[in-house]
């Protein structure tokens, strides 16, 4: 009996060293270049260590070899309207989508929309499993070390919405076994995370779920965009914005892999041109106004990448 | 791979282990303590609760446990039934886990000769000696590579609580990255965290199966 036991624990602390081992070995094959550390295997980080840190880094594609394809992958949210979300016809639509169709054109290619959660956003474009995340992507710093953003396209802040009968209007107010919703990676759950470490959070990992919790009453309140509690308590009765705005001023961007020149460039002055003929206000026009009427459009909108 | 990265990740792991691993084995207690009821029932046909519990038992194996957790946690408050993410997480668990333990103990039960029930009663045994030390030690026996099966995929089950907002391992290494994209370290240490939990889970299982086999094999 012993001698079985003895041989399992055997078997069990092997593949544990050997899994250890092949995770250190595509760690440090990473470290020498970040951009490409994310995807490659365990194989290929052994290739990757033979050969030149340059090619392991070539995870993305260039505008050629999009063209070249003919297809071109746009990461965007399936569950967020209005800016991406899937109508109910199956289309994806929304203020983001508006622009990728318009990128999409622009360049003569096919789009295939890759349907992304808030803390996938980087992943994808490290892996490469898309070209442009057009995901609602606000620009930070952290992120801006990880992925490369082109001119913005909107301005967002942070904003926290609240049941009417108990309006938050500060967070200092928040009680100590008061929850606040938040998205899984979204620029709120870090903003409370450094800001408000005593604030307990109530973390989801999809818009969807994070808003049928705050319908149930799960949390005190729930922060997000500005944008996004604003159409919440638009949409909804009852619920009012207690605080509009929230941290710093940002601005949304698409954004390419990291070293990936060509796509980047192209987007800048695609943004820069496209802007010229207001086409953003155009695009909010389509997507927002019935959402957020008159009042918002000069708030939001940014052309040409310049921010008022 | 940062060394400096995973040691100041470490606590955060500690915290989601101790919460995966709570919530799991409440669950698997919850689970046995309806499979080895349940299993009794259907053994002795109880009449209407054997019928439940056919319909029970097909409804939850033969549903996602997220799509459960989802019905618990996000469609029971719409109907004025509010419960809390933990035990919304060890009822989960215990249901779906109940539903998989009757069967497997259901069917150690069944493999035990039926001329073993009718000796003990007709030695003046009552029905309750007769499953207690014959039917029962004898169907434990045969049923524990089952049992261990079931309680191994219930802890890993406790992956998908990231749904309902509960910081399990795995929505804790999902989160760290969203927020800071170190994704090797935070990978790395949800490997090595799950192994923590479950190595020694699955040793003691084996442990556990010689002993109660004993009587069956010697060794």
């Amino acid at each position: 009996m012993k001698k079985n036991l003895l041989n399992k624990l055997g078997t069990i602390i092997t593949s544990a060293a050997l899994l250890g081992a092949s995770l250190t070995g595509c760690g440090s094959a990473g470290a020498e270049n970040t951009a490409a550390s994310e995807d490659v295997t365990i194989a290929d980080a052994e290739v990757a260590k033979a050969e030149s840190a340059e090619e392991t880094a070539t995870v993305y594609r260039t505008l050629d070899e999009i063209k070249e394809s003919g297809t071109i992958n746009i990461g965007v949210f399936s569950d967020k309207s209005p800016f991406g979300y899937v109508d109910e016809n199956g289309e994806y639509a929304g203020y983001d989508v508006y622009f990728a169709e318009k990128i999409g054109e622009d360049l003569g290619v096919k789009i295939n929309y890759v349907s992304t959660e808030a803390a996938n956003r980087i992943e994808y474009l490290q892996t490469g499993k898309v070209d442009i995340i057009l995901a609602n992507f606000t620009v930070t710093e952290e992120r801006a070390q990880e992925v490369d953003f082109a001119l913005p396209y909107m301005n967002v802040a942070l904003g926290v919405v609240s049941p009417e009968d108990k309006v938050i209007e500060s967070l200092d107010n928040v009680g100590a076994d008061d929850k606040i919703i938040v998205i899984s990676g979204t620029t709120a759950e870090t903003y409370l995370e450094k800001n408000y470490p005593n604030i307990k959070l109530q973390k989801y990992d999809a818009y969807a779920e994070a808003k049928t919790a705050f319908e149930n009453g799960n949390g005190v309140a729930w922060a997000n965009d500005n944008t996004e509690v604003i159409a919440f308590a638009l949409e909804n009765e009852g619920y009012k914005v207690g605080i509009p705005s929230l941290g710093s001023a940002d601005t949304i961007a698409p954004a390419v892999t990291k070293g990936n020149e060509t796509l980047l460039t192209w987007l800048n002055e695609e943004i820069e041109t496209i802007g010229k003929d207001n086409f953003f206000h155009k695009d909010y026009e389509e997507t927002l106004l019935e959402t957020y009427g008159k009042d918002y459009e000069d708030t939001l909108v940014v052309e040409s990448g310049k921010v008022q | 791979m940062d060394i400096n990265v995973l040691i100041t990740y470490i606590p955060l792991y500690n915290e989601a282990l101790l919460l995966t691993f709570k919530i799991g084995m409440l669950g698997i207690l919850t689970a046995f303590a309806i499979g080895l009821s349940g299993a009794a029932a259907v053994y002795f046909k109880v009449p209407v609760v054997k019928k439940i519990l056919e319909i029970y038992i097909e409804l939850f194996r033969n549903t996602p446990l997220l799509v459960q957790l989802f019905f618990i946690y996000f469609a029971l408050p719409k109907l004025g039934i509010r419960i809390d993410a933990e035990t919304c997480g060890v009822l989960g668990l215990g249901l779906i886990g109940g539903a998989y333990m009757i069967e497997t103990l259901r069917s150690g039960f069944e493999s035990i000769d039926k001329v073993q029930s009718e000796s003990a009663l007709s030695l003046g045994m009552t029905r309750r000696q007769m499953f207690g030390s014959i039917i029962l030690p004898q169907a434990f026996s045969v049923s524990m590579p089952g049992i261990m099966a079931n309680v191994i995929f219930l802890l890993k089950e406790t992956s998908v609580f990231s749904t309902i907002s509960l910081m399990d391992l795995m929505f804790t290494a999902k989160d760290l990255i969203g927020m800071y994209a170190k994704t090797i370290e935070c990978l790395f240490l949800l490997v090595v965290y799950y192994l923590i939990m479950l190595l020694p889970i699955s040793v003691l299982g084996s442990f556990i199966e010689r002993r109660v086999r004993y009587a069956q094999f010697g060794d």
